[in-house]
């Protein structure tokens, strides 16, 4: 039984992408890609339901070969496309970096395997080790994940047809992008059940190879730049990765199992702090953690889905999963407190760097890789409550992100736009899909929805580490303030508007958009309802199996969350707050009568007329913008200073780690 | 403290607050009067001009501009009910937070000049505010052992001495929030300025009403925040001397100054506000205080 599912979740979405690949009939395409949503997400739900937990099971023998094989059949075609591409493009850094790189994560690997280990393929028993942490990815990888793979069908449809209508595009590549999106689906589930510590570095190669091959779908020089710019700085974490198994089998430990590394803390074993900060490394550079922000930035370029897919249930999740998985590893330690530190660094940094974007995609962009320093800085806390918060977010956050890059991708194909200032007023034109987006906004920002409860407990996790708190505390609360500035100001821009007599029209409803959006948005409301249920089904048991005392971390009545130090009144505050804001929105209707147009100093022609009168009564547009202080706040100016903070820090954590 | 007292207590207080802080607002404005040599209005001039705001005919000059002003009220209420609750202190503070962002959304969802630069730079003082009110909330929870409010009753120690540096970054922050000179930026009550009424230019009549409701509702629960530094046993009513007084130091700081850049307003409660709350924190963690 166990087997099987575990087969279908990793197996299955490799198998229908690479049926994809052959496939040209778009029918028939989308038929394998609903074909594998549905098994994915049942398959996911069944894993649940297990019994027992962690599930351990042990691959037969012949799969040691073929990830073995694969592996370095990946690093090959890394260097093989590099070279494809100065021979095609000429040499740039992106290329010649992604061979240096390759050779130098190699290196260490084939070290280890064929000259250190005692056998080749070296297997270790259990393969494979599933225990509620797990479960909680492979439930967001294959439900969020098909999700979005589901709606991309309607997507990229929309897509090529801009893109031939612009004769940019002669044939569709649609087979090579669902390749792609769905064996990245396989191998994130493969990643997060990996316990052998050599599956796990080829799963992670595997998402990084789908996350190049999506970035450069659309095939423009600027795209196929920043997909070898992500693949070169997701390869320094592989050579952290390669080192840290090297570093592994050389100490007293001998193993490259990642249960029994973890199982032995750093506190105990001071040996573990290197191999530890490679492997936090590796989860940075994967997170786009600073300074490594680049490349999930320049990732924007690619088709919304592949987005949506990086920022909630792929890639980015893997990094931070990483973190989470070896936290009870390195709980007591400074490293530990540095990690939080520099969480917390990352989460100021993109919060102030997120207001001054006026293209919506990298808001979101910079926004996730806040929120994935939150959760690396719950990590670095490491108390039972902090470990709690941050996989509470991590769930909450990919439901919000992947629903947030969904909606801007179907505003996308509205206004064939990313840019916020077109974006002014779309209300009235998209009243329902607005509607959404701002309550997607919201379900990021304010209480009572998951993601702001679970900022509430990381501030008061945050107190209670002693001195080092005090400046965790002020970038968290400081990441706070300008997190609500740049999501604000984006809503105001949706709802920026004269009056119009009548009510507003909604737009014809699309199946596979609105009926995607509406299906998330009522996971993120339904989710933050019952997050004591929750907390008590999955967060709980996953502390316990990774080693924390539950008890330290929320106790949960019917209607409320306590933390050690305080409660959240989550029901109470949910029915008073949607009472508060419904009623006025349900049952005020302004009549036509009262519209008014707003104040220009008498100067107005009409009303239901944006325009004014100027100099020589000529009658002039009245035109609004959004603020993006872009003079101080801009990007060119931080990241003077926040590359050189993310790099020191990253130093200082591998002094720590070596002294 | 039984439940039904707790209850009991809410209900007054949303009905109280209202008429603390309409009051204060007149006292506002007769002492502002006396201090710039006029005799200025009655003291209940406040609550003749919000009955009359409600009498007036609606008028709109957005879409969902009345909504938010409906919001704004409705969430400062609940955060005030939350507080009369003694419930968590960082939990209050976040409703009031949604709160006071419907009304910068609000300004923003008209397509008005004014209305758009006050409602951003409304977001501005916000930025400087929030991350003082928040940090404030950290010592408060060290010193009394946990972020309920409940918690400072219990604690049998008035928190003033040991929180003194919290206390002087709070009254910067409740400047900030009351937009008072020299941080009234994003709409400011003395005339000649370019901003017309800033965040408000566009409300008017009945939901102007609100919004002056909320700002009376807001008012109180910031100074209830600030008496809370002295809540002990027979001293009670020190904590309602506290927050007058801070009330009237606002209130002659806003009276000696011009107003400043935004920028600058940042610069200062950043570098001010939210570095005293810091020290504070980190002197407790140390153990000095």
């Amino acid at each position: 039984m166990i087997g099987s599912l575990v087969g279908l979740a990793i197996l299955l979405p490799i198998i229908t992408g690479l049926i994809c690949l052959l496939i040209q009939n778009h029918k028939a395409r989308s038929a394998v890609v609903y074909l594998t949503a549905v098994v994915l997400i049942v398959t996911s739900i069944f894993l649940l339901r297990q019994e027992s937990f962690p599930i351990e099971y042990s691959a037969p023998a012949r799969w040691e070969w073929v990830i073995l094989i694969a592996n370095y059949a990946i690093l090959a075609f890394f260097i093989f496309a590099a070279v494809k591409d100065i021979v095609q493009r000429g040499v740039s850094r992106h290329n010649v970096l992604t061979i240096a790189l390759t050779l130098a994560a190699g290196i260490p690997l084939a070290v280890f395997e064929f000259s250190k280990a005692p056998v080749t393929p070296m297997a270790i028993d259990p393969t494979i080790y599933i225990d509620r942490l797990s479960v909680i990815m492979c439930l967001i990888i294959s439900i969020i994940g098909s999700l979005i793979c589901v709606y991309a069908i309607r997507y990229m449809r929309d897509h090529e047809d801009h893109r031939m209508h612009l004769g940019e595009l002669k044939e569709t590549t649609q087979p090579r992008f669902f390749f792609f999106m769905l064996i990245f689906l396989g191998a994130m589930n493969g990643l997060v059940f990996s316990n052998n510590l050599l599956w796990l570095a080829f799963f992670w190669e595997v998402t990084t190879l789908a996350c190049w091959g999506l970035i450069r779908h659309d095939e423009a020089p600027q795209h196929i730049d920043n997909a070898f710019r992500a693949l070169w700085m997701c390869l320094i974490g592989a050579v952290g990765f390669g080192l840290a198994i090297v570093f592994l089998w050389d100490s007293p430990l001998n193993t490259i199992s990642l249960a029994e590394v973890v199982s032995n803390g750093a506190l105990a074993s001071p040996f573990l702090l290197l191999p530890f900060a490679l492997l936090c490394l590796a989860g940075f550079t994967k997170a786009a953690q600073l300074p490594f922000q680049s490349w999930l930035l320049g990732a924007m370029v690619a088709p919304t889905p592949v987005s949506a897919l990086l920022h909630s249930s792929t890639m980015v999740n893997a990094g931070v999963y990483l973190v989470l998985r070896i936290a009870p590893g390195f709980q007591g330690t400074h490293l530990s407190t540095l990690i939080a530190i520099y969480g917390g660094a990352v989460f100021l940094a993109t919060a102030i760097m997120a207001i001054s974007q006026s293209e919506g995609k990298k808001v979101l962009a910079y926004s996730t890789i806040g929120n994935l320093g939150l959760i690396i800085l719950c990590a670095g806390i490491n108390t039972p409550l902090a470990i709690a918060v941050g996989i509470m977010l991590l769930i909450f956050h990919a439901i919000s992100k992947g629903l947030l890059f969904l909606c801007a991708g179907a505003i996308e194909h509205h206004i064939w736009s990313r840019n916020i200032e077109d974006m002014e007023g779309i209300a009235r034109k998209l009243p329902l899909l607005t509607g959404i987006t701002v309550a997607a906004m919201l379900s990021m920002l304010v209480a009572p929805f998951g993601v702001l409860i679970t900022k509430w407990g990381a501030m008061e996790a945050a107190t209670t580490i002693g001195v080092w708190s005090t400046l965790v505390l002020v970038l968290l609360m400081l990441g706070s303030g300008a997190t609500t500035v740049f999501w604000a100001k984006w809503i105001g821009r949706f709802l920026c508007q004269s009056p119009v007599p009548g009510r507003a029209k909604r737009e014809p409803l699309i199946p596979l958009y609105h009926g995607i959006l509406l299906v998330l948005i009522a996971f993120a409301v339904i989710f933050s309802i019952l997050i004591a249920p929750v907390y008590n089904g999955v967060v709980a048991p996953s502390l316990v199996e990774a080693g924390y005392d539950a008890s330290l971390a929320f106790t949960t009545g019917a209607w409320f969350l306590e933390s050690p130090i305080g409660i959240f009144a989550a029901w109470p505050i949910f029915i008073i707050i949607t009472l508060a804001l419904l009623i006025p929105a349900l049952t005020t209707r302004a009549k036509p009568e009262a519209s008014r147009s707003s104040y220009m100093c008498g100067e107005n022609v009409e009303v239901g007329v944006d325009e004014f009168v100027a100099v020589a009564d000529e009658r002039t547009e009245l035109k609004t913008g959004g603020f993006y202080i872009e003079n101080t706040l801009g990007e060119g100016n931080l990241n003077r200073f926040v590359v050189p903070t993310g790099i020191v820090l990253l130093v200082i954590l591998f002094v720590l780690a070596v002294i | 403290m039984s439940t039904g007292w707790l209850i009991g207590s809410a209900v007054i207080a949303v009905i109280v607050a209202p008429l603390i802080g309409g009051l204060l607002r007149g006292i506002d404005r007769k002492l502002t009067a006396h201090m710039q040599g006029r005799i200025g209005p009655p003291i209940i001039q406040p609550f003749y001009d919000v009955i009359k705001l409600f009498g007036k005919k609606p008028m709109v000059a957005g879409g969902a501009q009345i909504a938010f002003a409906y919001a704004f009220l409705a969430l400062i209420v609940t955060a005030v009910v939350f507080f009369a609750l003694r419930q968590d202190l960082l939990v209050v503070l976040f409703i009031l937070f949604f709160g006071s962002l419907c009304l910068p959304i609000g300004a923003l969802s008209v397509k008005s000049p004014y209305s758009q630069f006050g409602g951003h730079r409304e977001l501005l003082q916000f930025l400087a505010y929030e991350p003082i009110l928040l940090l404030a909330a950290i010592p408060i929870a060290l010193k009394s052992g946990g972020f309920p409010i409940a918690n400072i009753f219990e604690y049998g120690q008035p928190l003033l001495p040991d929180l003194w540096i919290t206390f002087i970054a709070l009254l910067i922050a409740l400047a900030i929030v009351m937009r008072k000179s020299p941080f009234d930026i994003s709409g400011s009550e003395h005339a000649h300025q370019e901003l017309v009424r800033g965040v408000i230019t566009e409300y008017s009549g009945p939901y102007l009403a609100l919004i002056e409701l909320g700002h009376w509702y807001e008012m109180v629960l910031l100074l209830s925040i600030l008496g809370l530094f002295w809540v002990v046993g027979g001293l009670w009513w020190l904590s309602i001397i506290i927050a007058l007084a801070s009330w009237f130091i606002m209130l002659f700081v806003d009276n000696i100054n011009a107003r400043l850049t935004w920028s600058w307003m940042l610069k200062f409660a950043w570098g001010a506000g939210v570095v005293l709350v810091a020290l504070n924190i980190l002197f407790i963690n140390l153990g000095w205080m």
